[in-house]
């Protein structure tokens, strides 16, 4: 392994006749929080959905702690460490919070060991004990960001994708967010972030991918892409007021 | 090689009957994602309502159709603003299966109380005619039925095409939330669909009263056609309808011909069994709110 | 986990264990029409349980479980029929596991192909099965179905057949209702509950929903096929019209629909609630059976979509204010 947890290789999908990503290479390192940026219909989400194995690849290659992973059913996907937690949370919503996380941990990585140790850390890291009992029907958004995180570092993964977890947040709820990917990646799972939010992605990340129309148009550390007059460019090119998801 | 051609002439004609008998249920279920269980019962609505025209008025069955259409329309409607969306808003898709199947069975069990549980048949001056061409025999009512199944189908796909209500209702099965931002009422739309639905369902149960005899019980099979029909022909379009009634006629009719007499059922359920396997979405695979 | 359930539903097994001692007692007590009525209760239990552990645990809902049951009947009936297999005990033993294993094979082989279809595919599909089975045993000489088949005599002589069958179709029931409580409080249960609320998600989570839904399926038909077998000797002769009946099928899924989908309490109480108003205060009214029938499921899905249990859930949530001190209402849960 040369320290690169995800690595693509000239990835590319193609919709009949539209390219929603195009032969996009980028490697995510061990340990490290990543984003991926880029305006309405740059194709993140396309990115996550061919990581996961819910859409096939066009061309190019996947590989996961060194292993291809294309090709692979989202649920192989899972079971070699990936996890994925969505922007509009898909919670189970009829059972309890803990209910939701246990799931997460009865059929993470490693089998169902310490379950219940397991869903308490991943209550606890997330902030939701006060909450165990509810129902996450009635969650407000922020607590169903919180459990949607929770239930995916309970199946113990290596690489947690996140899909614009402060997407409609407020800025404190922002902040607890950051928080709590931070201590994500201090626990040792490494993070990749699709987010619109700048000032988030800029303060939690390490390394910036930013996509423009399916391509990867730049890569570097916070500062350096904040500078940088492409990507400007192509934030300035479609409009700035962006709510809508990827 | 007669008895092939016959059989396959005599499938087609069943078949006609089957898509007009079909294209309601198909309607609901492209537009509303809506298994109507009670279709077989409208079906059936218009063979009793044929008989009443024909013997308690003394009228030709095939002029009473534009009466039972109008009866079920409004019935349709009803039924709609009323049960089925009560139904669809309190809790799933799956429970208007059930809402449905309930409603079937009582009005079924009316259908005894009403009309007793013996089989009726309608026998207009004209039932026993036929002509040949060349060594086919030809059941004059039987082409006559086929004729007007074809007519009423064609009406339909007109409605469906060139009509405004028809551009809302096609606009509301595609995107339903587009349809109530531009304007659209929705359930009045659903209801309409209903109302159309029912109407064509009792056109054909006027056709089928005088074609085939029947009784209450007959519900079930003519809501399985249905069900067989579109999943033959794809939802929500006459020619899908048309094309999937022709096909389980030909079938029906060629295995009755040559496998046995006793096997055309267990061969429908096969068809279905196999073309949900193979092509939930119709042959034609032009499926839409009901492919969920 | 499952000792976890078990402390987690302590309650609720108490006071099975209770009722199954009272049920152990109760057709001493009983006439033999209510014997009857209470035998055909715990059929309907089991019945609804069975089919449960695939609809309510899963959200598959068969539309033709039915042909679980004439597979069952038919299985037992022509092993029994056809081999001598050595006195009435060896029969309801051998029966009954034949009905279970033919019903098992069946599942398996179309369980592949059925449960990739979805909600109401799913549902016609094994509608269409029961059907093509039942038409198959009516019409094929070999399965003898529309000629009928008349069952070797179980019940020893001394005891009353509605008697021997109160306790066959009793133990049927607890059978189902411990291998159904063993899957829900087990790590297939969650699985389970995950692949009924969102199957997309279940899989990405890791759950192995092919596996687990096949496995309810053929373990459903298992015990399906077993009480079918139960039923064609309580008959004591059947033809394919008297084992592969669409009410059946409907009726697992109005008992468990009407007590609560997806517990295991909700079946039951439905079972008891349905056959005696059916049997009981209808039992006269045959002429009016499909319209009170009918008018009962369209009433229910009207009023109570959730079933007794989770509508009286609904309401003792409804009642406990503030939310944040809530007790654990999970553990209250039916199980």
């Amino acid at each position: 392994m040369t320290g690169s947890l995800l690595r693509l290789d000239n990835v590319t999908k193609r919709f009949r006749g539209l390219v929603a990503t195009n032969d996009v290479s980028l490697e995510v390192p061990e340990g490290a929080i990543c984003s991926l940026i880029g305006p309405n219909g740059a194709g993140k989400s396309t990115i996550f959905n061919l990581i996961t194995g819910y859409l096939p690849l066009s061309a190019g290659e996947i590989r996961f702690g060194g292993r291809r992973i294309d090709g692979l059913s989202t649920r192989a996907v899972s079971q070699l460490g990936l996890a994925r937690a969505f922007q509009i949370a898909k919670p189970f919503p009829d059972l309890s919070v803990e209910d939701n996380v246990r799931i997460g941990a009865l059929f993470g990585r490693s089998g169902p060991r310490d379950v219940a140790q397991v869903t308490a850390e991943a209550l606890t890291l997330c902030g939701l004990d006060p909450l165990i009992e509810r129902q996450a029907l009635g969650l407000t958004v922020g607590n169903l960001r919180r459990l949607e995180l929770a239930r995916a570092i309970a199946a113990r993964p290596l690489l947690l994708l996140a899909d614009e977890p402060c997407a409609g947040l407020n800025p404190s709820e922002t902040d607890e967010i950051i928080d709590i990917l931070r201590s994500i990646r201090d626990r040792g799972i490494t993070v990749l972030l699709v987010e619109h939010d700048m000032g988030a992605v800029m303060r939690v990340s390490d390394t910036i991918f930013v996509l423009d129309a399916g391509r990867k148009i730049a890569e570097g550390p916070p500062a350096e892409i904040a500078g940088n007059p492409e990507v400007i460019a192509a934030y300035l090119g479609t409009p700035v007021a962006e709510a809508g998801s990827a | 090689m007669t008895i092939f051609l016959q059989t396959l002439a005599d499938g087609i004609v069943l078949g006609g009957i089957y898509s007009l008998a079909a294209v309601g249920f198909s309607l609901i279920f492209g537009v509303m994602g809506v298994v109507n269980l009670t279709h077989g019962i409208f079906v059936l609505c218009g063979a009793y309502g044929a008989l009443i025209v024909w013997q308690g008025l003394g009228i030709d069955p095939l002029l009473g159709i534009p009466l039972v259409m109008a009866v079920l329309f409004v019935v349709g409607y009803a039924y709609q603003r009323t049960l089925i969306s009560w139904a669809v808003a309190r809790s799933s898709l799956l429970a208007t299966l059930l809402l449905t199947f309930g409603v079937a069975l009582m009005l079924r069990n009316i259908m005894v109380l009403v009309f007793s549980p013996d089989i009726q048949s309608i026998t207009p001056s004209y039932a026993f005619s036929f002509f040949r061409i060349g060594a086919l025999t030809f059941d004059l009512v039987r082409i006559s039925a086929l004729g007007a199944s074809l007519a009423l189908l064609l009406l339909l796909a007109l409605v469906l095409n060139r009509t405004g209500l028809g551009r809302v209702i096609r606009a509301t099965a595609q995107q339903e939330l587009g349809a109530r931002l531009c304007g659209v009422n929705v359930q009045h739309v659903y209801g309409l669909t209903f109302g159309v639905s029912a109407a064509f369902a009792g056109a054909a149960g006027v056709i089928i009263g005088i074609v085939l005899p029947f009784s209450p019980p007959d519900e079930v099979p003519w809501t399985i056609n249905a069900f067989v029909v579109v999943v033959l022909g794809g939802i929500g379009s006459p020619a899908g309808a048309l094309l999937g009634g022709l096909l389980l006629g030909v079938a029906s009719t060629m295995t009755s011909a040559f496998i046995g007499p006793a096997f055309p059922n267990v061969m429908t359920f096969l068809i279905l069994v196999l073309m949900l396997l193979l092509r939930p979405h119709g042959i034609l695979g032009n499926a839409f709110a009901g492919s969920r | 986990m499952l000792t976890q359930g078990i402390r987690r539903y302590r309650w609720w097994i108490l006071a099975s264990a209770v009722a199954l001692v009272v049920l152990l007692f109760l057709p001493g007590l009983m006439s033999a029409f209510h014997t009857r009525v209470a035998q055909l209760i715990l059929m309907s239990a089991g019945l609804a349980l069975a089919w449960s552990i695939l609809g309510g645990f899963s959200g598959y809902w068969s539309f033709g479980h039915t042909a679980f049951i004439g597979v069952g009947a038919f299985g037992a009936a022509l092993l029994e029929t056809k081999v001598d297999l050595g006195g009435p005990a060896a029969n309801l033993v051998v029966g009954l596991l034949f009905a279970g294993l033919v019903s098992g094979v069946l599942a398996l082989v179309i369980a592949y192909p059925l449960l990739r279809l979805r909600g109401i595919y799913f549902a016609i599909a094994m509608l269409g099965v029961s059907q093509v089975l039942g038409e198959l045993v009516a019409t094929l000489d070999w399965f003898q179905g529309s000629l009928g088949i008349v069952l070797p005599r179980l019940a020893p002589r001394d005891i009353e057949p509605q008697v021997f069958y109160y306790y066959l179709f009793l133990g049927l029931a607890v059978l189902t209702l411990v291998i159904g409580f063993a899957i829900k409080v087990g790590r297939i249960g969650y699985g389970l509950i995950a692949v009924r609320e969102d199957e997309d998600t279940a899989a990405m989570m890791g759950v192995p929903t092919e596996a687990y839904k096949i496995f309810v399926f053929v373990i459903s038909a298992v015990l399906t096929g077993m009480i079918g077998a139960a039923y064609a000797h309580s008959l004591g002769y059947i033809t394919g019209e008297s084992v592969f009946r669409v009410d059946f099928s409907l009726n697992m899924i109005v008992y468990a629909l009407l007590g609560g989908i997806g517990t295991l309490a909700g079946p039951i109480i439905g079972a008891v609630i349905m056959v005696v108003l059916t049997q009981v205060l209808l039992g006269d009214l045959l002429d009016i059976h499909m319209l009170a029938t009918g008018a009962l499921l369209a009433v229910l899905v009207l009023l109570a979509p959730k079933g007794i249990l989770g509508s009286v859930q609904g309401l003792l949530r409804s009642r406990r204010s503030p939310p944040r001190a809530s007790k654990p209402a999970a553990g209250e849960a039916p199980p």
